[in-house]
């Protein structure tokens, strides 16, 4: 079925096909919300607070627009929101695996400075251009979808990510170049 | 992976990495929990609006017991007076004055003062 059909369903009253679209788009939303708040607690948190804002509006979701950017505009205003709540602490939470990885051999210290070095990539940038990536590399996201989800124009969308790239070759450095 | 920031591919191998990064532990466990929160939320909704459809009717219904209570005594006090009250209304006027005993209030007067 697909997710406007859900949709409609789920606006009739029926919270199993709202769970389906859940099911579907719950992960990438959670990645989104990662991206943007960097904290894994306040990341859940916020999916979950866009997703009940979500449920609670889908009468007014348009069947015959994506659904997909509907509702990750949602989540992404959660996490912005949570963001801006929180923005007294910043939080760091690779910073204690990247020191304690140490630059041993072993396949577990190469993932967790891979780890370290994606996270302190992430956190240079702004957090639209960290959405924007992560939808478009790690979704597959279409630049027109992601520009629905953020409320920005194509050409904006193609900057964030032409800008996030950039930052994260940098980030990565030798191991960029060394997986190429 | 090849990082050029202009190419309009998704690049696979950072997109791999990101997922890995982002996508945090037990994502089975996090889905269920949504899942949760939706359908408690619906059972939220459902009571709310019952609540909402009761409210008018619970007054509408105490309205109803309210008139029925004053019409219930309003018909008693009704009732029970009306034909007596009817019959003496209608006797001659001097029929309703009680015959008065001559010296009648100077003997009350007597007893008043203890005289």
């Amino acid at each position: 079925m697909e997710d406007a059909e859900l949709a409609q369903a789920a606006a009739r009253g029926d919270p199993d096909a709202f769970g389906h679209l859940v099911d579907r788009h719950g992960l990438a939303a959670r990645r989104a919300a990662r991206a943007i708040l960097r904290d894994e607690d306040d990341a859940d948190d916020a999916v979950q607070e866009g997703m009940l804002a979500a449920w609670r509006a889908i009468e007014r979701y348009d069947p015959a627009r994506p659904f997909r950017p509907w509702l990750m505009r949602i989540v992404v205003n959660a996490a912005l929101d949570a963001r801006r709540r929180s923005r007294v602490r910043q939080a760091e939470p690779m910073a204690e695996s990247l020191e304690s990885s140490g630059l041993g051999p072993d396949r577990m210290a190469e993932a967790a400075l891979l780890r370290g070095k994606i996270d302190a990539g992430l956190a240079t940038l702004p957090e639209r251009q960290r959405v924007a990536l992560v939808l478009f590399d790690a979704e597959g996201w279409g630049h027109a979808d992601i520009a629905e989800a953020l409320g920005v124009p194509e050409g904006t969308v193609r900057s964030y990510v032409f800008h996030a790239r950039r930052a994260m070759r940098k980030a990565l450095g030798s191991l960029a170049e060394g997986m190429k | 992976m090849t990082m050029s920031p202009f190419d309009h591919e998704p690049d696979e191998e950072l997109g791999r990495m990101l997922r890995e990064q982002l996508t945090g532990p037990a994502p089975e466990a996090f889905l269920r929990r949504l899942r949760g929160s939706i359908v408690d939320s619906a059972r939220g909704n459902e009571w709310d609006v019952l609540a909402v459809w009761a409210r008018p009717r619970v007054m509408a219904v105490a309205v109803a017991a309210g008139f029925l209570l004053w019409l219930g005594a309003w018909m008693a006090s009704t009732d029970r007076p009306a034909d007596q009250g009817v019959t003496m209304a209608s006797l001659p006027a001097h029929t309703m004055v009680l015959p008065r005993v001559s010296g009648q209030d100077e003997f009350v007067n007597a007893v008043l003062d203890g005289r």
